[in-house]
């Protein structure tokens, strides 16, 4: 893949012309990650789609929970390695997020995707690779994550800067041993840590401080709440990073996911179908405009 | 080597040290020292009488505040080259406004804060070249400060992703 845009159709896999009908899933796991944040991993009912079924990371699903509605969820998981199972890690935020906590594994959602575009992880080889992301945008860049450790030679130095609110709050602690391992080197900040934190305080555009960059040859990746990926520009484009080597992935409010809605349009663009992932040249007119 | 010396070598290796004269450099040396300190030893406390500024060199510091029913929160954590104890070269701030204490073994430069600004009064090229670096500081602290006041990770509302 040498561009972040991807026909969407030829990535129905598992769904062929079903895109506005869900196809059945079952819960196979439940595991809590932090206060309000849970992953589920999900496993298609009919063994065709399941068979069927190929995502790349940065891509979403809308998951229906029945009796609530729909929610756009990436996929959180590594592509190659989660034994077919689709992993999704959700705050429950909203109506149809919140009701997710009560399902129990053998329960049934609806699934449709995978919908969007995805990190440019072929583009990006060669390059020194630096993935900013806070809060809930570290699950849409796992899977990203575990792509790069795959095939880590094929890329330069690869840095995690994550940012939480507090400690408790940073989501998959227990592996960033196995990526620190891996040859991704992770700095992790909170907000606000109590006397037992002996990490760093911060924020996530701030962690841009204790490294070096050479513009020409790195990428950014970030995804997080919008105001940090603001700033994780800014701190980018300072160190004269071209802005076509900053991707953001967005998220606004998907319906269909196919642009047809029209409830997710920014600018020229339908998140569901041009982004999620854009690099940060397409985008910037209309990145931080108010009406959009 | 004497202390002056290992300082102004250590003060070469920080990069708005290089715009210095290496006049200015020794000058500020003078009045500077190293600090070895461990994971656990308090700098200073909210409240303390103003006396020296901090410039890390390794290792973790960070600064806190006391909130009743909640105790000590940590906002703020300087590594290598960041400073704190910076209010203490403004003229109106006099006692401490936070606490900092170290996380990770590490050294810092402490300075003497009163000398400081006389050298700085003294000298204004040293002096405008030491402000300037502070309202850096200052500025990247606000950034700081107001992107945690916003709270980036509260929930967002309830129309913005899954209704």
């Amino acid at each position: 893949m040498t561009t972040t845009l991807i026909d969407t159709a030829s990535h129905q896999a598992g769904f062929e012309n079903k895109l506005l009908m869900p196809a059945w899933a079952e819960v196979v796991k439940i595991t809590p990650e932090a206060e309000g944040v849970t992953t589920f991993a999900l496993r298609f009912t009919d063994p065709e789609v399941q068979k069927r079924y190929r995502w790349e990371p940065g891509q979403f699903n809308m998951l229906y929970v029945p009796g609530y509605g729909e929610a756009a969820i990436s996929m959180s998981s590594d592509v190659s390695s989660s034994n077919g199972l689709v992993i999704h890690t959700i705050r429950q935020a909203a109506s149809v997020t919140k009701a997710t906590n009560r399902l129990r594994p053998g329960d049934v959602v609806g699934l449709r995707g995978p919908f969007g575009s995805s990190w440019p992880l072929e583009a990006i080889r060669g390059m020194d690779v630096v993935i900013a992301c806070g809060g809930i945008g570290l699950p849409p860049l796992r899977g990203a994550l575990y792509a790069i450790m795959r095939e880590r030679e094929k890329y330069g130095k690869v840095t995690l800067l994550y940012g939480a609110r507090t400690p408790k709050d940073l989501m998959y602690p227990d592996e960033y041993e196995t990526w620190n391992k891996a040859g991704i080197e992770v700095q992790a900040t909170v907000d606000r840590g109590d006397e037992t934190w002996t990490g760093r305080v911060g924020v996530v555009p701030m962690l841009f401080y204790h490294f070096r960059v050479d513009p020409h040859k790195t990428a950014v990746l970030t995804c997080g709440p919008e105001i940090m990926m603001r700033f994780v520009i800014y701190e980018a484009l300072a160190r004269r990073i071209p802005a076509s080597q900053i991707y953001v992935s967005l998220e606004r409010n998907m319906r269909c996911g196919q642009g047809f809605c029209g409830h997710c349009q920014m600018g020229p663009y339908f998140i569901c179908k041009d982004g999620p992932v854009f690099p940060f040249n397409r985008l910037g007119p209309f990145f931080n405009v108010e009406e959009y | 080597m004497n202390p002056i010396d290992e300082v102004t070598q250590e003060l070469q290796k920080i990069p708005w040290f290089q715009e210095l004269k290496p006049e200015h450099l020794r000058q500020f040396a003078e009045i500077s020292f190293l600090r070895h300190y461990k994971a656990g030893e308090v700098f200073f406390h909210e409240g303390d009488k103003q006396d020296y500024f901090y410039i890390v060199l390794s290792g973790r510091v960070a600064l806190d505040l006391f909130i009743p029913h909640r105790g000590k929160i940590r906002f703020y954590t300087c590594e290598q080259w960041d400073n704190f104890g910076w209010s203490s070269v403004t003229p109106v701030v006099r006692t401490r406004t936070a606490g900092a204490v170290g996380v990770v073994d590490g050294i810092v430069i402490a300075t003497d804060t009163d000398k400081l600004q006389a050298l700085c009064d003294r000298d204004h090229d040293i002096g405008y070249l030491f402000m300037r670096r502070m309202v850096n500081v200052i500025a990247s602290r606000l950034l700081v400060t107001r992107l945690q006041l916003l709270d980036m990770f509260a929930e967002p509302t309830e129309t913005k992703t899954d209704e």
